[in-house]
């Protein structure tokens, strides 16, 4: 892209918030959120209609039926538009995918009032009237329960102890059959983000891509599909086809609805300005998706146009990327201002309406959910600078813009992701750590460019693809040319610890679920427990994938595949004739497996203390430590002390960082060893949790590292225990970066806190952009600063009124304070201090 | 050389405010001026020495227990310290399981300091940092101070000295050659004055700034702005005529007073004795940036 001419200045010059904003911004903070039930409906009514068609079709008309049939809607003011919802704020629900869980949040009467203290939505009565018909008629209609059944089938049915609540030795999405759920378990697995607009087809217009599937679809038919002689394969291609038409179409037929919406209200209006803006927005409904954008108001229109669908599509919480914006807008924001056809003020304030339109989703959060995830995220990631194909930085004047958008418009989302690099200017560093401390939250994150490349290249992939690649999900991130849909399953690591040290034995339920690795008491080394622990991840290693094969295998055999998706990625997967999950994105080594190994700060903490305290200084015996575990310290306040006190990761200890450095490599080598069972390729890693560390943490009695049983574990792979880290950033950057943790891996972000204080000049910022630079030239991922006084957060958890704009970032989410579990409060609240 | 043991108090990394770029400050234990703002109580007296945090004792006796002096009573359900029994073993800290007991002051060698010194050289390089050697007064160490910032010079460390400028002239002739740098305070012009809030006369301080400046070393003026004390506008000029004529335009760094070591007194069993003074009004401090301003001199408030 072209050299920067931009100045932080004249972008601190911008006025985001212009009236216009602010009355839709403060719509929005009045709104409540509701619960949004025509696409449910409209989807139930078509899967009706369609009975005995193959199921990609199916799921292809149901989606053509909710765009072409659910409410539309133009707010005043906006200038861009497409809702997923008719509120405000409205939260999407599909009764066919976990009908048990919405009936069952009806009869509490949940949704009417607080449901817990992270969320509270509403729904209208005759809504939730149709609602409950709709979930009652899909309990009628539950599909089998495949999942469990296969895997009982494989592996007997103690497998399934190793997913129980209460052990939780494997956990995530991409675990078991959820019972309550209805269709589409693979769905409902799926994790890491998934493919939203994408800058090609932008470009190049849907009616493109339809006229390549129609080309294809011809030549079927006129020569005969060639794929490899596989009738299957030729069926399967044909009704693939089919979908991405169907699925085409409907959006650019969606789009023209809101096209002669706005024509309507632009005959009704008195207001002359008002008028010709939405004359504008019917010309360009009328024109994108469908073509190419013709300018910079347009190619934001498709953009939009393009999120919101992949997000009508989905099930359930969808993670549905935004991408490289910047990279993406630029061609259309360069030409109209060479043409004088806008200014830099024009383009932030369509910006600002786009930033807002992400946020009027609301995520529901289920009674079952609350604690899994980032309440109220649908992660829309942005994701900007880095290097373009050429290997240059990439940064643009809306590199710049967005950011300022951000620090503006002071919404827990979009998340934006800098692709940090070494020719990044400083002052855009420091810039965005302007943004960073003024937004308040963690907001922007900074990703190792270099190694985000890297990691692809080492996999055999083209520089030009693999330069391409946009942070997506919770702490994943995908390649512009392949969507990458994980199936994340985590081994919960310090479970394994609990288990290694009772000899195969979970002691919270009693059942033997690991190896006889030998009774600790009888060790005479530290060496002997890491092997036995080593062993024991070994071994549950194998199981995982597995298990993992297993539910890949029938939850992808009986789930729709998405011509939507399928149309995004159209240039491989139409030859190929397969959806993006099936293997027909161009390359399939991001298409799989992601095996989660996080806890790993928690298992070395542990190891740590017992070497210290029983091997070391033997002040203690391994006996008195596991009775002191088993009671989880009650009585035993001393050797908890003790525990606490012996030396902790984080603080640039080689005494610990050498244990966390060999039981991470190890552990990683374990997992790299076995090969994805789909693609025969090296799996990736996800050592990463968001805020999985608080689910898994309830499943694990207490830890040597003097955590308390049912705690949650320390977040986000490379953060130090909350409070443990006392020697200050430097000493946290210098532990996290010792080997290189993050090359295998996609899952690892580093969460650092800091006060205001240390970012209060521009000297002061100079300096934690350093931070950023050594930890990048160390090899580190992803650093995210949150910036707050203790005090401000005290006050918030007391006072949450007060300080309903306070950000938080957890793990790689932004998140509204005031809405976390107070878990996830205290645990901000105890992260350090660094400095005062 | 390397032997020479230094007694610290404390070593601070990611420091940003003593000296440039991204540094580690090594506090050395001892000093001969008792400052009545000091905000790090624990930096004065040259040895080791026990501290008690209050808000995480439990009251478990534990210390009384092992305590060899009998030195440590549990009264009215309060930890108390004989300060003219304890002979500041340690004893009592290694067995409190609260961390409420800890000791400040440990000898170290150069190694040792030096070991931590350098694992944040890939920040010193980034950002022109490198280490600090602060106080207490370094010149009470000077043996110690000069074989660590040698040691640091060797390993191509930027090194700064952070100093009350209060010591024997030979003692700063064997520092100055292994310091690029010398952050040099001055606390008051009025040598009377100076006696009254530091318990020492300010002569010797003025002649070791000579000597600094004679010597040819980079140098900044650091005042700690103490209301009441040493902030009216004559004594800033005053100041301000000190940088600009014996220091040579030195830049001035003003360090506002502020009330975050009033912790430590408390641990130390130490009195307070600025109980009610409050930190500076930013007018204050803008009035005062302007005074050296007008003196031509660069002046940088400290916040």
């Amino acid at each position: 892209m072209s050299v920067c001419h931009v100045n932080a200045d004249e972008i601190r010059k911008l006025n985001v918030m212009t009236e216009r904003l602010q009355k839709l911004k403060k719509e929005w903070e009045e709104a409540k959120p509701i619960v949004y039930v025509d696409d449910s409906l409209l989807f139930t009514q078509s899967w009706k209609e369609t009975e005995g068609l193959p199921i990609d079709l199916r799921w292809a008309k149901a989606f053509a039926k909710k765009l072409r049939e659910c409410p539309i809607l133009i707010r005043e003011g906006e200038l861009i538009v497409g809702s997923l919802t008719k509120h405000v704020r409205g939260a999407n629900v599909l009764c066919a995918m976990k009908p048990r869980e919405i009936l069952e949040q009806l009869e509490r009467g949940a949704f009417d009032r607080k449901l817990s203290d992270i969320a509270t939505t509403y729904i209208d009565p005759e809504d939730a009237r149709l609602l409950k018909e709709d979930a009652e008629y899909w309990i009628e209609h539950m599909p089998p329960n495949y999942i469990n059944d296969a895997l009982r089938e494989e592996f007997g049915e103690s497998h399934f102890d190793l997913m129980m609540d209460e052990a939780m030795v494997f956990e995530g999405r991409g675990v078991r059959h959820n019972p309550d759920r209805g269709l589409f378990q693979g769905w409902g697995a799926m994790g890491g983000g998934i493919t939203g607009p994408r800058g090609k087809v932008i470009n190049e217009g849907l009616n493109h891509v339809i006229a390549v599937a129609r080309a294809e679809l011809e030549k079927m038919l006129a020569e005969g599909a060639v794929l490899d002689g596989s009738v299957a394969a030729a069926q399967r291609k044909y009704y693939l086809l089919k979908a991405i038409i169907i699925s085409c179409e409907a959006i650019i037929d969606f789009a023209r609805r809101h096209a002669d919406l706005a024509r309507e209200m632009a005959q009704r209006t008195s207001d002359p300005v008002r008028k010709a803006e939405l004359e504008r927005i019917a010309r360009n409904c009328e024109r994108v998706p469908a073509e190419p954008p013709r300018d910079f108001w347009e190619a934001v229109q498709a953009v939009r146009f393009l999120h919101v669908v992949c997000w009508k599509e989905s099930p359930e919480r969808a993670e549905v990327t935004i991408g490289r914006l910047d990279q993406m807008l630029y061609p259309y924001y360069e030409k109209d201002l060479r043409e004088n056809r806008i200014t830099r003020q024009q383009a932030a304030e369509l910006l600002g309406c786009f930033w807002l339109k992400t946020r009027e989703n609301e995520n529901l959060v289920t009674i079952k959910r609350e604690h899994r995830a980032a309440p109220g995220s649908l992660l829309p990631n942005v994701t900007i600078c880095g290097r373009d194909k050429e290997g240059r930085d990439a940064t643009n004047e809306l590199s710049w813009i967005v950011l300022e958008v951000m620090r503006q418009m002071k919404l827990s989302e979009p998340a934006v992701y800098v692709r940090y690099h070494e020719d990044l200017s400083d002052e855009f560093l420091i810039f965005a750590l302007e943004c960073n401390r003024d937004f308040g939250g963690g907001n922007p994150a900074f990703l190792n460019d270099k190694l985000g490349t890297d990691r692809y290249l080492a996999r055999g992939i083209k520089y030009e693809d693999a330069s391409d690649w946009y942070a997506s999900g919770c702490l994943a991130y995908n390649l512009d040319c392949a969507e990458h849909v994980a199936g994340t399953i985590n081994l919960n690591q310090p479970k394994i610890l609990e288990i290694t040290l009772n000899n195969g034995v979970d002691p919270r339920t009693g059942k033997e679920l690991g190896l006889k690795t030998g009774d600790v008491t009888t060790f005479t080394s530290i060496e002997q427990l890491y092997d036995a622990f080593l062993k024991q991840v070994d071994y549950f290693a194998d199981k995982l994938r597995r298990h993992y094969f297993i539910y890949w295998s029938t939850g992808i055999a009986n789930d729709p595949q998405s011509g939507l998706r399928a149309a995004m990625l159209y240039e491989d997967c139409i030859p190929k004739g397969l959806a993006p999950r099936e293997g027909g994105a161009r390359y399939p080594v991001t298409r799989m497996s992601w095996f989660g190994d996080g806890g790993i700060t928690d298992v070395s903490d542990s190891l740590a203390a017992i070497k210290h305290l029983v091997f070391d200084q033997k002040k203690i015996t391994m006996a008195e430590l596991l009775e002191a575990l088993r009671d989880n310290w009650q009585g035993k306040e001393h050797i908890r002390q003790m525990c606490l006190s012996a030396p902790k990761y984080g603080n640039d200890d080689d005494y610990v960082d050498d244990i966390f450095n060999y039981i991470s490599m190890k552990t990683q080598e374990i997992l790299l060893s076995r090969p994805d069972p789909f693609t025969g390729l090296k799996p990736f890693l996800f050592k990463g949790a968001a805020a999985g560390h608080v689910v898994r943490g309830k499943a694990i009695g207490a830890l040597p590292n003097g955590r308390k049983a049912g705690q949650p574990l320390n977040d986000a792979g490379t953060s130090p225990m909350p409070g443990a880290d006392v020697n200050g950033p430097t000493a946290v950057v210098n532990s996290a970066t010792k080997v290189p943790h993050a090359f295998a891996t996609v899952g690892l972000a580093h969460n650092m806190k800091l006060t205001k204080s240390l970012l209060n000049t521009r000297e002061k910022l100079i300096k934690v952009a350093s931070l950023i630079k050594v930890f990048m030239a160390r090899g580190g991922w992803h650093i995210q600063f949150n910036i707050h006084s203790l005090e401000e957060l005290l006050d918030a958890k007391k006072h949450p009124e007060k300080h309903k704009n306070l950000l938080v970032r957890v793990g790689g989410y932004s998140a509204y304070f005031v809405d976390l579990p107070p878990e996830l409060q205290d645990e901000i609240i105890a992260r350090t201090q660094h400095a005062v | 050389m390397e032997s020479i043991k230094g007694m610290v108090f404390n070593i601070q990394r990611y420091s940003i405010d003593d000296g440039p770029g991204i540094r580690t400050t090594v506090f050395l234990k001892g000093c001969p001026l008792r400052c009545l703002w000091c905000s790090n109580p624990e930096s004065q007296n040259p040895c080791p020495e026990i501290a008690h945090r209050e808000s995480s004792c439990k009251r478990c006796g534990r210390c009384v227990e092992v305590c060899p002096v009998q030195a440590i009573s549990l009264t009215e359900g309060a930890i108390r310290i004989d300060r003219n029994l304890c002979d500041n073993c340690g004893e009592c800290v290694s067995e409190c399981p609260h961390e409420a007991l800890k000791i400040f002051g440990k000898e170290m060698t150069v190694d040792e300091v030096f070991a931590v010194v350098r694992k944040d050289k890939d920040y010193y390089k980034v950002t022109g940092g490198g280490v600090t050697v602060s106080g207490g007064e370094p010149l009470a160490q000077a043996e110690f101070a000069a074989a660590l910032l040698k040691r640091c010079q060797e390993a191509g460390i930027h090194t700064c000295l952070d100093t009350s400028g209060y010591g024997a002239q030979p003692d700063l002739e064997k520092i100055l050659p292994y310091t690029a740098l010398v952050l040099f305070d001055l606390k008051h012009m009025d040598p009377v004055l100076h006696r009254e809030y530091t318990g020492c006369d300010n002569e010797l301080v003025l002649r070791n700034l000579e000597l600094v400046v004679k010597n040819g070393t980079p140098l900044i003026i650091r005042i700690p702005l103490i209301p009441g004390h040493n902030d009216s506008d004559e004594q800033l000029a005053a100041f301000a005529r000190v940088a600009a004529e014996v220091a040579k335009g030195a830049p001035v760094n003003i360090m506002p007073y502020h009330r975050y070591g009033t912790g430590k007194y408390k641990m130390l069993d130490l009195p307070y004795q600025l109980d009610d003074l409050k930190p500076p009004a930013e007018e204050r401090l803008q009035r005062a940036k302007e005074i050296f301003n007008s003196f031509g001199l660069e002046c940088e408030v400290k916040i």
